[in-house]
């Protein structure tokens, strides 16, 4: 039962970032077509500055090679030392989304393809770039020292709490603030009116540059937030951009492009079948834990065969 | 139509047989640099291809394992330092009189594909005679596989552990002048089950190679003596969330063999404390890693109480070691001197140490390199060579040395990092656990070797207890 | 939606010279050049081509090509004698075709579920696949596991490539051209012409009685063949076959040739492949370094800006800038014809 339990919270806690960095994902596509591939790029990149604050500004002076596993050092870490970090990160990240949508996207909106091509580009390069700058050893990006390691649950469970309070916390609070800012909101009602017919919005006379870097900004700040949150929960390296572009698309493909809810649902399944494949794939003597990605394969294969845009998609 | 693609055709062969001709250019371009990097002495100099990791899960490793390559070529080859960081390079190497150039500081990312274009680089397109690494267990198993198909370059190991590299694999030209990670668990079976009393025990690793050799050390002693291994964990190389693979570790079993290396280990303990509280040291085992300088100074506080095992002891007393480690702080100062004692520093030491001992044996000649590797099958290291137990060599290339147990206890030094006290040696360690593992038996794996009561191997029972005076 | 692609043919006597060239280039050029250039320039110039023959001719740009390469190389390593693996012991003849088989079966398996998507969406789940396919041959280690597969047995045509890489670069050329010319001719039969049509217009076609999805699955079914047979060629090459190997920077790279040739012609799969091959082992040698931003390691810096460039000002590749510059030089007065858009249909 305590094992159940612990394999829920992993599946919970997973699918709740995947959700933040998918969710950033799914609404840029779902306004204006663009499958931004660099999204993953975005997520380390937000990472790393944040590492790079929080190392510059809190911690103190190193010296000599710097050899270590995990780059960690004794300091101790303040409240403001995780949240100035979280801040600056996402912004500069939601910053650069919006040059990156204007420089690169902003001329050739309605290719597809080649917005897609030229996204691949980007985070080829970035991925160099951060791997010249930031080397390609793990590294995490340190909790305030103030907060618990862990939290003990009824029935003397235990659980990570940044990974079971400040994780999960956020990403219903993220996915609160997007729904109200969908629902509620003159930015919100315009966007939902462009995901259905973006040429009679701008017929209207809106300014629709201003709404796509509106939401140029906000996806890459939830690509930037994931990856801050992801830092300091798992840890931060090489691959690990690919690797949460690639849960975003299968939480996107899964739910369904462009839709807030098919994200939720998408991370939650894939969070859930991940972390259950993995521990409960034992029948009597066979041991088929080793195999729980022909699950997650299967989950893909089986919603796409039934639904082929998705649990939520609509045609486009 | 048909002529623009006719001239686009052409122009593809234009470029094409300018390629050519430029790669001759670059072969020239090379023999004028090579020319230029001859240090002291005369003659055509020795090269040296150097493989490392400076990427993946041992990345940080880069620079002790150069500076453990470096010191030998230092001590017995008269170079000097090339700057600060030991990837620097070195500079006046010579041989039996010919100078000596490393051709490059190769960098791999423990993967074998990484592993094998760094290898292709440094032998075929830097022209080296000689290769000494990888560092990591399935980069090892891949380059032994490559030497095979290149029997007139010699390789010497690194400080790679799986088992395969030289008992599988069997390359005539690969040498290995360390333990493997089987050889480096010996002891630690005997001592769980005669010592700690458990009679049945989980092993959680990382799933590849190496931690499938480290462990199928422990299983095949632990269990040839009555011990009983329920479940067996393995999470990929390089996971940074352990959260899963630790909720599969049974709670109902007497204790847990760790496997787990590189950064991922400092995430495991991590990952460890949120989910169970505390790391109950005294129900665990760790291999290798767990008391490597870097793990100790990160997580060291979590592990004390633990025992491990491995080839090197940092609080050993013996004159040799302190000449050792003295040599790296002279060179490199204190930082490189304190990951001295890690396994990874000293297997490209005495990897290299061997080296140059064979290569003055036959005179420096690297054209015909039979003779150089007749003479590597042979060569022994003792005193100042292996400070800390003679290597020598069996039939499969395969060193055959000591190991020492280790408990990693509260920090005696002051430096506030937990320090190591050896209480056991186990001499005369070989690969083949007295038969257990041989060329004709399963590779280790996930579920290999089987878990069998047997023959125990000849050092259970015989651990020589070892207790080195406090500096 | 591409007028100049589909009726494009090449011409006999050019492809003549080009393979006559290369075969003797052996005399020509170093052993290393002709393994680590031209060998795999080749090679990867098929798996290249397989993509660049959806694109072109289905109008399906696939990510899922070395996922699918993967399987053929993985099947094949499985099947014979090596290291690692299920080591089989088969005929390394018989594997090879039952490696083609296999990747055929599961690459029309795979277009079954991809080809009712179109567009990005295909784009996007021909990548899942593929990186799956990594991470099945990663987990599953009696199929291949971290370490992968090394020592693979070769057929007796490659001969021991260690000491004489020739009769490996001749059988490689020799698919290759094979690839080639088959692509080609495929595209002009009913079938191809079929092809081309569900890329234009899928609901004209559909109301014409065709079955586009089936259409697209066989197409996309040809295509898995193609990139088993760069697959199989690739173990070949390497004589080893690792998760390492198909990974999700190998199938980028894929990508990365096909659209530095040219996404819309055949033959760029090769030019980009060379291109690619060129600038990967000789570019630490001419770049220059710019603290830690460009130098030799900064390979992928340097082939990311090039694809880059490429696809925000010649989406044609290297063969539409070829193509664009003969135009203006042949008509100099007239205006140069306005430059395909690659697009998919929305």
């Amino acid at each position: 039962m305590n094992q159940f339990v612990t394999v829920t919270l992993n599946g919970l806690t997973l699918a709740a970032l995947y959700f933040v960095v998918a969710s950033g994902f799914t609404l840029i596509f779902g306004l204006m077509r663009v499958v931004n591939m660099a999204h993953g790029a975005l997520y380390l990149l937000g990472g790393y500055i944040a590492l790079e604050i929080q190392t510059r500004w809190f911690e103190d002076e190193g010296s000599g090679l710097g050899l270590s596993l995990s780059g960690a050092s004794d300091t101790e870490y303040s409240v403001f030392a995780w949240f100035v970090p979280l801040v600056l990160a996402t912004l500069i990240i939601g910053v650069l989304g919006v040059v990156l949508q204007q420089v690169f996207l902003r001329w050739n909106q309605g290719q597809d393809l080649r917005q897609a091509l030229i996204t691949i580009a980007l985070s080829v390069i970035l991925a160099d770039q951060m791997l010249a700058y930031w080397g390609g050893i793990s590294k995490d990006i340190a909790a305030p020292s103030a907060w618990p390691t862990s939290i003990t649950l009824p029935g003397d469970v235990r659980f990570g709490f940044f990974r079971g309070v400040v994780v999960l916390a956020a990403a219903l609070i993220i996915g609160l603030g997007l729904y109200l800012i969908i629902k509620r909101t003159r930015f919100g009602k315009i966007v939902r009116a462009g995901v259905d017919d973006r040429d009679m919005v701008s017929a209207l006379g809106i300014n629709v540059n201003r709404v796509f870097i509106g939401m140029f900004f906000l996806g890459a700040m939830l690509a930037g937030i994931g990856g801050v949150l992801g830092g300091t929960m798992i840890s931060l390296a090489p691959g690990q951009d690919t690797a949460f572009l690639l849960n975003s698309l299968i939480v996107v493909i899964i739910g369904g492009m462009g839709s807030l809810g098919g994200a939720a649902i998408g991370a939650l399944a894939l969070g859930l079948v991940d972390a259950y494949a993995d521990v409960y794939l034992v029948f009597g003597d066979v041991d088929l834990t080793n195999y729980s990605i022909i699950v997650t394969f299967a989950l893909l294969v089986g919603v796409l065969a039934v639904r082929p845009l998705g649990l939520f998609g609509r045609p486009a | 139509m048909f002529r623009r693609s006719h001239v686009a055709l052409v122009a593809a062969c234009a470029v094409f047989a300018a390629c050519g001709s430029e790669s001759n250019d670059d072969a020239d371009k090379g023999a004028d640099t090579n020319k230029a990097a001859e240090g002291g002495g005369g003659g055509d100099p020795i090269k040296i291809g150097f493989l490392s990791d400076c990427e993946g899960a041992f990345g940080s490793f880069f620079e002790p394992t150069a500076s453990g390559a470096n010191l030998a070529l230092i001590k017995y080859a008269g170079a000097k330092p090339a700057g600060e960081k030991p990837t620097d390079g070195v500079t006046g190497a010579t041989i039996a009189g010919k100078p000596v150039e490393i051709v490059g500081y190769g960098c791999a990312d423990d993967t074998a594909d990484k592993a094998i274009e760094e290898t292709r680089r440094l032998m075929e397109q830097e022209d080296a005679d000689v290769l000494i690494g990888p560092l990591s267990g399935d980069e090892g198993i891949a380059v032994a596989n490559y030497a095979k198909e290149h029997p007139d370059k010699t390789f010497v190991n690194g400080i790679a552990g799986a088992q395969d590299s030289t008992l599988k694999v069997q390359a005539p030209n690969f040498f290995r002048f360390h333990p493997d990670g089987a050889q480096w668990s010996a002891g630690l079976g005997d001592y769980a089950y005669n010592e700690l009393g458990w009679k049945n025990a989980a092993i959680i690793g990382d799933d590849y190679s190496f931690p499938y050799t480290s462990l199928a050390g422990f299983v095949a002693e632990f269990c040839a003596i009555g011990g009983q291994i329920p479940k067996r964990v393995w999470a990929p190389l390089g996971e940074e969330d352990y959260s899963s693979y630790i909720s599969q570790i049974p709670e109902d079993v007497d204790g847990l063999y760790v496997g787990i290396g590189g950064s991922g280990l400092i995430s495991f303990i991590k990952q460890y404390e949120e989910q169970r509280g505390r790391v109950d040291t005294e129900r665990m085992l760790g291999n290798v890693f767990w008391d490597d300088p870097l793990v100790l100074k990160e997580v060291g506080k979590s592990l004390v109480g633990g025992v491990t095992s491995a080839m090197t002891a940092a609080d050993s007393d013996s004159p040799e070691v302190a000449a050792y480690i003295q040599g790296l702080k002279d060179n490199y100062g204190d930082e490189i001197a304190g990951a001295g004692p890690s396994v990874f520093t000293y297997g490209y030491y005495t990897g290299m140490t061997a080296l140059i001992k064979a290569l003055e044996a036959v005179g420096g000649d690297v054209a015909d390199q039979s003779k150089l590797q007749a003479e590597l099958a042979k060569t022994t290291l003792s005193g100042d060579e292996a400070p800390w137990g003679d290597v020598k060599l069996d039939s499969n290339r395969q060193a055959v040395s000591n190991v020492f147990l280790k408990k990693i206890v509260e920090d005696t030094t002051g430096d506030g990092v937990p320090d190591v006290q050896t209480f056991a040696r186990v001499n005369e360690v070989d690969q083949t656990f007295n038969g257990a593992f041989s060329a004709d038996t399963p590779a280790p794996d996930r579920d290999n070797p089987k878990c069998e009561a047997g023959e125990a191997p000849p050092w259970v029972g015989k651990a020589e207890d070892v207790s080195f005076a406090k500096k | 939606m591409n007028p100049i692609v589909s009726t494009k043919r090449f011409s006999w006597p050019a492809l003549i010279v080009v393979v006559a060239l290369a075969a003797i280039a052996p005399l020509l050029v170093s052993d290393f050049f002709l393994n680590s250039i031209l060998t795999k320039a080749l090679w990867l110039g098929i798996a290249a081509a397989s993509l660049i023959f959806l694109a072109a001719y289905a109008g399906m740009v696939s990510l899922g090509q070395v996922g699918i390469y993967g399987i053929a190389g993985m099947a094949y390593a499985n099947l014979v004698l090596a290291d690692g693996g299920a080591g089989a012991a088969w005929n390394p003849y018989l594997a090879l075709i039952g490696a083609l088989v296999i990747a055929t079966v599961v690459g029309l398996g795979f277009g079954w579920i991809a080809a009712r998507s179109e567009g990005i969406y295909f784009l996007m789940i021909t990548l899942a696949f593929s990186v799956l396919v990594y991470y099945f041959f990663s987990q599953v280690t009696g199929l291949s596991g971290f370490g992968g597969i090394n020592s693979v047995d070769l057929p007796g045509v490659v001969g021991s490539p260690e000491t004489d890489p020739v009769p490996r670069y001749f059988l490689t050329l020799v698919v290759a051209v094979l690839v080639f010319l088959g692509l080609g001719a495929l595209s002009r039969t009913a079938f191809g012409l079929g092809m081309q049509g569900v890329r234009d217009e899928p609901a004209r076609m559909r109301a014409l009685g065709f079955d586009v999805t089936r259409h697209r699955t066989l197409a996309f079914g040809v295509a898995a063949f193609v990139a088993g047979v760069a697959g199989v060629l690739s173990v070949f090459y390497n004589t080893r076959i690792t998760p390492g190997s198909i990974n999700l920077a190998q199938t980028i790279d894929v990508l990365i040739v096909a659209v530095i040739g040219g996404l819309y012609r055949l033959e760029g799969a090769w030019v980009g492949a060379l291109t690619y091959a060129l600038i990967d082992n000789y570019s630490r040698e001419w770049v220059p370094e710019v603290g830690n931003v460009l130098g030799p390691a900064r390979f992928n810096t340097l082939i990311g800006v090039l694809f880059l460039i490429i696809v925000l000002a010649s989406p044609g590749g290297l063969i539409g800038i070829w193509d664009s510059l003969m135009a203006k030089v042949r008509t100099p007065r007239r205006a140069p014809a306005p430059k395909p858009v690659p697009q998919t249909i929305e």
